[in-house]
């Protein structure tokens, strides 16, 4: 820092950053947020413990790395736009969500399904999603169908299960489909894929 | 988790074309509050649509912004896009337009004079 005597020097205010908006005013000082290694890794695991429930951010690796495929090939990214980025990300995530829980609940639906996501989409200003994702989606569901081997169901008020991560390669309880009393042609499988002919070989250890 | 297993998912997920840990994502859907369940094409959608988000974010942002001197897209191209884009409205308050100091405590100074004067 230099021996600057003038009050609006920034270094001399011990203000790193140098921002403040307009209107309510903020500091952006050295070590801003983002403290949570859970931010920052790109392990889906992370700890549960430090972390604020609003703080919750995808991996900034992975959002930096969309950016960068999304601008010309030329261009750079800002380390504090990527950050930033990474907390739209997340409001954008619980604003869709919002939206759809809402509408889930007028209908007296417990269980958010794709629809609601859709319907959010468009009411909020991102019709033109729409269309792309309801093919991404035929496409995930045959990529699922391929490797687990059982139609796709959409999971209905009576299951009411979440489905995480696990349940996409690894074991579905039987329970769970025979449950709902419906018609499928359902392959019981277990983690050990050689028993089924045609599927895709996923071997766990 | 373990690693050879996290690899696994990695693989399946790239299959299954998508570049964001759906886990992840549903942990953000369900910080939202009065959601309890939320079924896999809901989250598989949501997860996408965050993709898509970012491309469209990140690329509105840099044609509009400053970039064609700098060639890099930074904070005020995107806090300028949710001010002028509607689609990105809902942004607004969580990225407030920066000044610098100095700046700030000018006007604050020259509002002091206006008020003398008034």
């Amino acid at each position: 820092m230099d021996g600057d005597s003038s009050t609006t020097d920034t270094t001399q205010l011990g203000i790193t950053g140098e921002y403040m908006t307009g209107g309510t005013y903020v500091l952006q000082t050295q070590d801003d947020d983002g403290d949570e290694s859970f931010n920052d890794h790109e392990d889906g695991n992370g700890s549960k413990d430090h972390f604020r429930e609003q703080d919750i951010y995808l991996p900034i690796a992975n959002v930096a790395r969309i950016m960068k495929n999304a601008i010309p090939q030329t261009g750079k990214i800002a380390k504090d736009a990527k950050e930033c980025v990474q907390e739209c990300v997340s409001e954008f995530i619980s604003f869709i969500t919002s939206e759809a829980s809402e509408r889930c609940h007028q209908e007296k639906r417990k269980t958010i399904n794709g629809e609601d996501i859709l319907f959010a989409m468009s009411t909020l200003g991102f019709d033109m999603y729409v269309e792309p994702l309801k093919l991404y989606l035929q496409k995930f569901r045959e990529a699922m169908k391929g490797e687990k081997g059982i139609t796709p169901v959409t999971v209905s008020e009576g299951l009411g299960e979440e489905l995480t991560d696990d349940s996409f390669t690894g074991q579905l309880p039987a329970g769970l489909i025979t449950a709902d009393g419906q018609q499928q042609n359902v392959m019981v499988y277990t983690t050990s894929y050689q028993q089924i002919p045609g599927v895709q070989q996923i071997q766990f250890s | 988790m373990s690693a050879k297993n996290m690899e696994k998912v990695e693989q399946a997920t790239n299959r299954k074309n998508i570049s964001l840990p759906m886990s992840r994502v549903r942990l953000i859907m369900k910080s939202s509050p009065d959601v309890s369940c939320i079924n896999q094409d809901a989250l598989f959608l949501t997860t996408k649509a965050t993709e898509l988000f970012v491309q469209h974010l990140a690329l509105s942002s840099y044609k509009n912004g400053s970039g064609k001197e700098t060639n890099t897209l930074s904070y005020s191209d995107l806090a300028n896009a949710a001010e002028e884009s509607e689609t990105f409205q809902f942004l607004t308050d969580i990225l407030p337009k920066k000044i610098l100091a100095r700046e700030y405590l000018k006007s604050l100074e020259e509002m002091e004079k206006d008020a003398d004067n008034l």
